[in-house]
């Protein structure tokens, strides 16, 4: 069944006249325009504010910036998609940009009357007026309201047969604005810190308008387009991609200490991809996951020659990373072994256990090699050709911020993982895990021989994080006992199911949020985990099958089927199938 | 399909005196069954009888307490990745796809026990694992044309309608390409197109030389359908034999039809005739 026209899908429970859609459109866009141009502050919150020098905009609208040039960008933005006719899955885009713009009002909203002491601060004190936060947050509504009004349609769908060159020239561009997008993402806001009291805020409310441009461009069927057409020629993309990677430091990320924070989000998407195989392939939860990397870390540190290592063996990086990793495959495969008479909580409550065991040990100096609640401090810098990994370098005359070195392995590092998931995802082990998670006994009734299948995805998974472990410690060049926690292993279980369970970008996404996230929040102290916890609430309310999911879990929990059909499409066709019965015939049943 | 209907004559699976206790409870007590090359077996008997519970023992979900079950002479082992691996292939009573997989996936998953995989040509994707692959989906493809299903093997299993479920698992389990392959309780739930539909697809498979035990309650369709037919009461073999035989056997008529089967029906609207009076009364 082919439907031409766009169906509407979800009801939702409040209805408005589809004629109100272009009325509200348009008020919510003009209002998000002129919200960008109010104050938003009734008196100069902090000294040398640069973010709200003045308190006026009308006369100086070029010199918007930060949050408030977004807004007006947004709201243009609406104005643009309300009144350009024939754009597919309009309302889509509408919903999302809506959202962008009372994201960035609300909190700003938030932010601002907390620390000016009171509502005052955003309404209006001491004779001054300044409703620009309020009226950006109304903007937003009306536009949310204004794509309930049109009706959620379907995402459209492009062709994706193109002529190879089309096809490569539209990749490039979506590969470099994805670049863009992660280098103004990482440095939104600025270094977080005392004199930068907007870092926080600001990071939030481009987070916010990242998600509306990307949800209006998912609601038009862009997202899901290059998905496609990357898909189709995926060797290319996947070439982009690394060089996209290796070229952030070129950016305005291109200094020592967004190399540090990216090398670290590197480092646990890592993990994250290993804990994927464990997690959302085999299905096996996982809560000690974050010790495999402990493993490694500790490892590697003994085995580099670190000051206080009793060993006393100086081995070059490769060589000790690939010990880490096997090693601490090895600790997989034994503590996945109890796996083959638990299942499930009790699966948990074991993983759990033996997580606490390591911590425990590591911060007791078992056998004395993980330096006790001293650590292991002064492993030394990975070396190649006698440039330490942490020096900056000088490529022709192109000079590369420190840190550099490292953050281009752990790229390289990712990649491969990468590789190594979506490999085995699409394999004869891989089936078989899923099979596994999906229906234990069934699989078994298949000829496949659980416990091995088992013990092997604990095996990959745990290798995994070895891997990534070592190069984390070279790079912070200390391995303790406190970076491998309980909430450690949570927040990686999280950044797993947050980002989408059994999907690479997924597990990347998430564990990017999830610890860039605590990095940008920082000035926020006490109410950074609370906030961030929240974040989580959200999100998985909003988007339980996560940001990327998987095929199939969209399917489950979106209401779509694995063809990208609707729910409700595929019912009717089978109404339609069972009216005609199986032979076909209209009325076949007697 | 291996395409080559050998003769009926040499006996392919062989139960003897399978017996399984749970605790003081007798569950099967020296039940015993042959099975020929090409033929269809079917178990019958009312709810309790011991069916699904003899059909564990012969897949080896459960290890019985006395007697043993030999494959082409070999006996077989209480593991049922192993007894699959020999051989058997199982249906399960409540369907048991993997919802979330596609229909392809699943048949695939099928495939496992028959495909070699080494980790090195995975990981590298060499050319000895895309050979492995394609082998592995030319074989599923054609299970999936034989029940039928071509058009779904894009479709995630948890959405097919009930009876393309239920073929599904049944192309699943041919995929491990197996010597036997037990069906417990195929066309349950199933209106009578669907039930022929599925008659006849056991045929075919009987005709690619796939020996095939079912359990089910439909008597007819046992009838119409089975070479010979086993009748469990209270965990014991009543009889064996031809459907002719079976439905002549006056214990049978006794023990579990009571009557004649174009009789049960006109007995059962008497009895519902009655209880409907007596609930007036």
């Amino acid at each position: 069944m082919t439907t031409t026209t766009a169906t509407v899908r979800s009801r939702p429970r409040i209805t408005l006249a589809p004629t109100l859609a272009k009325p509200l459109a348009a008020a919510g866009g003009v209002l998000a325009v002129i919200a960008a141009l109010l104050p938003w502050t009734t008196f100069v919150l902090f000294d040398n504010d640069e973010v709200n020098p003045s308190l006026q905009y009308f006369d100086a609208p070029f010199a918007l910036s930060g949050y408030r040039l977004h807004t007006m960008l947004l709201g243009l933005a609406v104005l643009v998609v309300a009144f350009v006719p024939r754009i597919p899955g309009r309302a889509r885009a509408q919903r999302a940009l809506g959202f962008g713009i009372a994201a960035i009002g609300l909190i700003s909203l938030i932010f601002l009357s907390y620390n000016g002491g009171g509502v005052g601060t955003v309404t209006a004190a001491d004779g001054d007026a300044a409703f620009g936060a309020v009226v950006a947050l109304v903007a937003g509504v009306l536009v949310v309201l204004s794509a309930i009004a049109a009706g959620i349609t379907d995402i459209p769908d492009f062709p994706t047969r193109l002529p190879r060159l089309a096809a490569y020239g539209a990749l490039v561009l979506a590969f470099a604005a994805i670049l863009f997008l992660v280098a103004e993402t990482l440095t939104a806001g600025g270094r977080s810190g005392v004199s930068n009291p907007y870092a926080g805020p600001t990071f939030l409310a481009f987070l916010g308008m990242a998600g509306g441009v990307l949800g209006a461009l998912s609601g038009v069927g862009v997202v899901r387009w290059i998905s496609a057409l990357s898909e189709r020629h995926r060797a290319f993309s996947i070439i982009i991609l690394v060089l996209c990677a290796l070229s952030l430091p070129l950016t305005s990320a291109g200094n020592a200490y967004w190399m540090t924070v990216a090398t670290t989000i590197g480092v646990y998407a890592a993990t994250a991809i290993g804990l994927n195989v464990v997690v959302g392939l085999a299905g096996l939860l996982d809560l000690g996951y974050v010790a495999f990397m402990g493993v490694g870390a500790f490892v590697a540190a003994n085995l580099s020659g670190a000051a206080t290592s009793k060993l006393g063996i100086e081995l070059p990086f490769p060589v000790a990373a690939l010990i880490a990793a096997i090693l601490a495959g090895i600790v997989g495969a034994i503590v996945g072994s109890p796996t083959l008479r638990v299942r499930g909580d009790y699966l948990a409550i074991v993983t759990l256990a033996f997580g606490e065991i390591f911590t425990r040990s590591a911060q007791n100096d078992i056998g004395g090699l993980t330096g006790g609640s001293n650590a292991i401090p002064r492993i030394p810098d990975v070396e190649l050709g006698g440039t330490a990994f942490n020096e900056e370098i000088q490529v022709g005359g192109l000079e590369l911020p420190g840190g550099v070195l490292y953050y281009f392995m752990i790229v390289l590092v990712v990649g491969a993982v990468m590789a190594v998931f979506a490999n085995l995802k699409n394999s004869r082990a891989g089936r078989a895990w899923i099979a596994i998670r999906e229906d234990e006994d069934a699989a078994r009734a298949m000829g496949i021989r659980t416990g091995k299948a088992k013990i092997m995805a604990f095996l990959v998974g745990a290798t995994l994080a070895g891997l990534a472990g070592a190069i984390f410690a070279h790079k912070l060049t200390i391995a303790s006992f406190d970076s491998f926690k309980f909430l450690e292993s949570v927040t990686l279980l999280a950044a797993v199911i947050l980002g989408g369970m059994g999907t690479i970008p997924g597990a990347v996404l998430g564990a990017s949020l999830l610890f860039v996230l605590p990095e940008k929040l920082r000035e926020f102290d006490d109410y950074r985990l609370l906030l961030f916890g929240l974040a989580l609430i959200l999100i998985m309310r909003f988007r339980p099958q996560g940001l990327v999911p998987d095929r199939v879990r969209r399917a489950e929990l979106a209401g779509e089927t694995a063809t990208g059909k609707s729910i409700d499409e595929e019912e009717a066709l089978v109404v339609e199938q069972e009216h005609d019965g199986p032979t076909g015939k209209k009325g076949g049943t007697a | 399909m291996t395409a080559d209907p050998i003769a009926a004559g040499a006996p392919v699976l062989h139960a003897q005196d399978v017996t399984m206790v749970f605790g003081g409870l007798v569950a099967l007590n020296k039940v015993s069954l042959t099975l020929e090359q090409g033929q269809v077996a079917g178990l019958i008997g009312p709810n309790g009888a011991g069916k699904t519970t003899f059909f564990n023992c012969l897949t080896g979900l459960y290890t019985p307490t006395s007697g043993r079950v030999l494959l082409n002479g070999a006996r077989l082992a209480g593991d049922p990745a192993k007894v699959t691996i020999a051989g058997v292939a199982r249906t399960f009573q409540n369907i048991r796809l993997f919802p979330n997989m596609t229909v392809l996936e699943n048949v695939l998953v099928g495939r496992h026990s028959r495909m070699k995989q080494d980790p090195v040509s995975t990981l590298l994707r060499l050319p000895a694992f895309h050979r492995g692959e394609r082998a592995a989906k030319e074989r599923a493809r054609e299970l999936l044309a034989f029940v039928g299903l071509t058009r779904a093997e894009d479709e995630v299993a948890r959405n097919l309608p009930y009876g393309d479920q239920r073929r599904l698992e049944i192309a699943r389990a041919l995929a491990t390409d197996p010597s036997v392959l037990l069906l417990d309780e195929p066309t349950a739930g199933m209106n009578p197109q669907e039930t022929e539909a599925t008659r006849q697809l056991i045929l075919r498979i009987r005709e690619t030389g796939v020996s095939v035990v079912v359990i089910e309650h439909d008597i007819k369709f046992i009838f119409g359908l089975c070479d010979k037919v086993s009748v469990l009461v209270q965990g014991e073999l009543l009889v064996e034999g031809t459907p002719e035989v079976v439905r002549a056997d006056p214990r049978v008529i006794e023990a579990y039809l009571g009557k004649p089967p174009e009789e049960i029906e006109a007995d059962a609207r008497t009895a519902a005739e009655e209880h409907d009076k007596g609930e007036q009364a």
